[in-house]
This record gives structure tokens, C-alpha cells and sequence, in this order.
């Protein structure tokens, strides 16, 4: 494939493209068909965006799409205009973040405005995923997640609003907002709790709640522990409440070889995770703390 | 048999110097065989004073404690692989619900374009002909028989398989009274064949030796954790089936919706194109 020959003929479609619509609004354009002719000029400007793409000249693809789009605007058809924002997002993706989240934004207010929440928030999560991997904003990435959630709960699809509550919720318990995360798992958990396929999962998020509760204050967690036994008795016979109660009572007994053996022991059978690591790390901190401030 | 093998294995004993460096990736019954005709000329150079009976006790106590722990160690795999499983299955259940919710989500749509294309016919008939019109006016309005905006309702998974669940528990317990392997076995049996001592052993059937039976609980509580985690992932499973299933039939639904969807929507650009 001759991908500078498609740069060329994509940079002298771009110029065509120009070319149409200064004289589309010219006087004589305007009284012949000056529509079609902006019709044209759009085709023009996404094929040449997509040859761009081949050469993989992503800036230039992103910005091709985005006059597209914006000739569509002119022209009313806010959906094609919304898609062609989107393919800008996703061309800018790859060579300029910020960008990418700029033509994303636009396209949200589209769909919105067009009361399209679905495809809101599923770009919503696309532009928290950017601000999650490129451009390391996690409070933006938050706060997208959020509002993708929101949207899907208005559409009523609990599960997918569930799995951006959950990003938010681990986040927030990594930037030590604790009381938002445990609200999020304990309103997931509950959920999970009902539905017969979703139940096998419910013991974790309960488990991640608890953890939670711990890091704020031993005796909420214990509290906590037991109303989730009550709420869900299957709960009590998973390896992670046990693990929970052996570190309850390591924590009681000030015993930090006792919480390190206990997590060593669960860890011999699942593995622990980041997020899981890093909690119990802080935990077992609060624990030291409370010795050495003893001494 | 035993008095054979151990001859041939002093002469092995004599030629392996030391003991093969530890392979993870061995078979477990290779390491075990290994082991035992390497380990047996280390660790005793002063046995040679011993009786050759005691000798072979040694060896047949040390070969014991090996294979349990050994056993224990495959069982405690066993267990973090069943929890792997689970959690896959827990993830794939939860991807599960969100298609089952697109599906449906789709499947509204689609009634939705329905409607909106027979509004549209009933437009083009008006514009093809006066007649078309007149015929309009007298059909009875059928805009009054347009689906109320259907409330979207919460998506809820297959119910079925409460009765499949609570089947198969009365089912399994009857199974397990009747499999001959499934009853629980008698762990003094177990300690017959492991050790030639008689004075070794406890009232309850576990070996006195604590290293033994610490082992051997372990292994039984391991055990026990097993078939619980396996009886889950039967259940998991069997929630996973039906629920594709049910996804299944309204794939196809949806499928025939769209196809004859599709249909109309050629013939109304044709219609419009003949306006032109």
C-alpha cells in the first residue's frame, strides 16, 4: 500500500473540499443548490480523513473529521455530525489526548441534546478511560465515570451503571475517599445479592466494603461484618470472611505477624490484587502505627 | 516386592550423588519417585550401623510424610484453581446480564422504528394519491393502538433456574448416599497402608505422628472446601446456561424483527423515490 501516495490524495481532496465551499457561498452557489454542494464538501472532507487514517496521519484525520462534523452542524443532521466527532475523537486518540477529549465532549452534548443518553455515557467512559491510561487526571476519570453512570441508570441499565460505579468506587478508595466507596459496593452488593447469576459475585464487593470500613475505623468494620452476615449468610462461609475475622482479631491483639500470616495464607490459594494490596498495606500501617505509638 | 526393590535401589543409591535439582514443571508422581532414591543416600551416612528393617521404616516414614504433603500441596492448587474459576464465572455472569440488557434495550428500539415506519407509510399514502388520502381518514386512527412508550423495565435473569437449583440439591444428596465413592471413606483405613507400625496409631484413625496428621486434616479440610467450591460452580454454571439460553431465543427475536424491519425500509425509499 502506498501510504504517502494516500497522504497526496487525501491533502488534494481536502483542498477540493475547501474549494466547494467557498463557492457554495459565493452568490451563484447559494442559488444553485448551495446544499448539495456542502453535502459534497463533507463527503470530501470524510474521505479524505479516511485516507489520512491509512496513512496513519492522525492529526490531520482528526481534524478532516471534525470539518465534517461541522459542516453537518450547519446542516441540521446532528447525528452525522455526532459520528463524525466521534471518529475525530478516536483518530485524535492515538496521536493527541487532549484533543481526542475535546471532539468527545462535543459529541456528548449532541447526543444529550438529542436525549441520547446511552451513547453519552458510553463515550463518557471512552473519555474517562483517556484521562484513566494517558493524560493521568483520576479525579476527571471520576468524575466521567460518574456521570456515565448516571445516565445509565436513567436508561435503566443497572448492570453497566454498576460497572462504572465500581471504577469510581476503587478509585476513590485509592485517593482514601472512603466513605463514598463504601456506600457504591454496599448499594452494588445488596443489588448482587437478589439476582441469581450476579449472587457469586456478591461476597466480593462486600468483602471490598469491609475493607474499607477497616481502613477508616476497626470498629465499623466489625460492625459492618456482621451486618453483611446477617443481610447475606452465604457471605459468612467465604475464605473472605474468615480472612476478614482473622484480621479483625490481629488488629484487636495489636499482632502484625498475625495479620501478615493471615494474608500470606489467603494469598497461597487467590492471589491478591493491587488494589487489595495496597488496602491491607495501609491497614497493617494503622496497625504498626498503633504500636510504636504505644511504646 | 519390597525386599527386591530395595536392593536394586541400594545400588541406585550408590551411583546418584545428588539430588536432582527441583523442576516444577515434573510430573508429581516423577518427583516422587525421584526423591525418594536420591534422599535416601544423602541424608543417613551413619545408618549403616542400623538394622536393615529399620532402615526401610525410616524410608517408608520419610516416603509417607512426602506423599501427604505433597498431596496437600496439589490440593491447596486444586482449591486456588476452583476459585479462579469462580471468579471467571463471576465475571462472565456479570458481562452476561449487561448483553442481556443491550438485547433488550435493542429489541425496544426496534418496535420503536416499527412504529415510527408505519407513521411514515401512513404519510406516503396521503401524498401518493387523494384516494390514498380519503382511505387514510377512514382507517381507524390506528395511532391509538401505537404501543404506550413502553417503561423500561428492570432487567431480570432467567427464574428457572431457582427450581433447577433447588432440584438439584435434593438430587445430589440422594446421589451421594448411593455412590459407593462418595461415601465417606474410613481414614483408618487410610493409616493401614501408609505406616508398617502398629503402636502408631491414635483411637480416632489418624496417625499419631502430629506432622502426619496435621497434614492429613489439612488435607480433608481442603477436601471438604473442594466440593463445596465445585458444588458452586456446578450452580454457577448451570445459571450461565440458562441465562444464554433465554439470550439465545431473543437473539432470534430480534433477528426476524430486524430483517423484516429492514424489508419495510426498502420499500418505503422505493415509494419515496417513485414520489420524486
Amino acid at each position: 500500500m502506498d501510504n504517502s501516495g494516500k497522504e497526496k490524495e487525501a491533502s488534494a481532496l481536502m483542498a477540493e473540499a475547501e474549494k466547494k465551499l467557498k463557492s457554495s457561498q459565493s452568490f451563484f452557489g447559494g442559488l444553485f443548490g448551495g446544499s448539495s454542494k456542502i453535502e459534497e464538501a463533507c463527503d470530501m472532507y470524510v474521505r479524505a480523513a479516511n485516507m489520512y487514517k491509512m496513512a496513519k496521519n492522525w492529526c490531520a484525520a482528526g481534524n478532516a473529521f471534525c470539518q465534517a462534523a461541522r459542516l453537518h452542524l450547519q446542516m441540521q443532521s446532528k447525528h452525522d455530525a455526532a459520528t463524525n466527532f466521534i471518529d475525530a475523537g478516536n483518530a485524535f486518540k492515538k496521536a493527541d489526548p487532549q484533543e481526542a477529549i475535546n471532539c468527545l465532549n462535543r459529541a456528548i452534548e449532541i447526543y444529550t441534546d438529542m436525549g441520547r443518553f446511552t451513547i453519552a455515557a458510553k463515550h463518557h467512559i471512552s473519555i474517562a478511560e483517556i484521562f484513566e491510561t494517558e493524560l493521568v487526571d483520576i479525579d476527571k476519570a471520576i468524575a466521567h465515570y460518574e456521570q456515565a453512570a448516571d445516565y445509565y441508570k436513567g436508561e435503566e441499565s443497572t448492570s453497566s451503571a454498576n460497572k462504572c460505579l465500581l471504577k469510581v468506587a476503587t478509585y476513590a478508595a485509592q485517593l482514601e475517599q472512603y466513605q463514598k466507596a463504601i456506600e457504591i459496593y454496599e448499594q452494588v452488593g445488596t443489588n448482587a445479592m437478589d439476582s441469581t447469576l450476579l449472587k457469586y459475585s456478591a461476597k466480593d464487593y462486600f468483602f471490598k466494603a469491609a475493607l474499607c470500613h477497616f481502613c477508616v475505623d476497626m470498629l465499623n468494620a466489625k460492625l459492618a461484618l456482621q451486618k453483611y452476615e446477617e443481610m447475606f449468610p452465604a457471605f459468612s462461609d467465604s475464605r473472605e470472611c474468615k480472612l476478614l475475622k482473622k484480621l479483625l482479631d490481629a488488629y484487636e491483639e495489636q499482632n502484625v505477624d498475625a495479620y501478615t500470616d493471615a494474608v500470606k495464607e489467603y494469598d497461597t490459594i487467590s492471589r491478591l490484587d493491587q488494589w487489595l494490596t495496597t488496602m491491607l498495606l495501609r491497614i497493617k500501617k494503622t496497625i504498626q502505627d498503633d504500636e510504636s505509638d504505644l511504646r | 516386592m519390597v525386599e527386591s526393590r530395595t536392593l536394586s535401589e541400594g545400588v541406585w543409591i550408590i551411583t546418584m550423588a545428588y539430588p536432582k535439582t527441583h523442576n516444577p514443571f515434573a510430573d508429581d508422581d516423577e518427583e516422587d519417585e525421584q526423591q525418594p532414591r536420591s534422599r535416601g543416600g544423602i541424608d543417613e551416612p551413619d545408618e549403616i550401623g542400623l538394622s536393615e528393617a529399620e532402615r526401610k521404616q525410616r524410608y517408608l516414614q520419610q516416603q509417607v510424610m512426602r506423599t501427604a504433603n505433597s498431596a496437600v500441596e496439589s490440593s491447596q492448587r486444586s482449591l486456588g484453581l476452583i476459585y479462579e474459576s469462580e471468579k471467571m464465572g463471576t465475571e462472565t455472569a456479570e458481562e452476561l446480564m449487561r448483553q442481556g440488557e443491550a438485547l433488550k434495550r435493542s429489541e425496544r428500539m426496534v418496535d420503536n422504528m416499527d412504529e415510527d415506519l408505519k407513521t411514515s407509510q401512513k404519510h406516503i399514502n396521503s401524498i401518493k394519491s387523494v384516494w390514498g388520502g380519503l382511505v387514510n381518514y377512514f382507517k381507524a386512527k390506528p395511532e391509538a393502538n401505537k404501543l404506550p412508550p413502553e417503561q423500561p423495565v428492570g432487567y431480570q435473569a432467567s427464574s428457572k433456574l431457582q427450581n433447577a437449583l433447588s432440584q438439584s440439591k435434593v438430587h445430589e444428596d440422594k446421589y451421594q448416599a448411593s455412590h459407593p465413592n462418595l461415601r465417606k471413606l474410613d481414614t483408618g483405613g487410610f493409616g493401614a497402608t501408609a505406616s508398617e507400625d502398629d503402636n502408631s496409631y491414635s483411637q480416632n484413625g489418624y496417625p499419631a505422628n502430629k506432622h502426619l496428621r496435621a497434614a492429613h486434616k489439612t488435607l480433608d479440610s481442603n477436601l471438604d472446601e473442594m466440593s463445596v467450591g465445585l458444588g458452586r460452580l456446578k450452580n454457577l454454571g448451570l445459571g450461565l446456561q440458562s441465562e444464554i439460553e433465554d439470550q439465545d431465543a431473543s437473539l432470534d427475536n430480534l433477528l426476524n424483527k430486524v430483517d423484516k424491519m429492514d424489508l419495510k425500509i426498502n420499500k418505503t425509499n422505493q415509494q419515496l423515490k417513485n414520489l420524486k
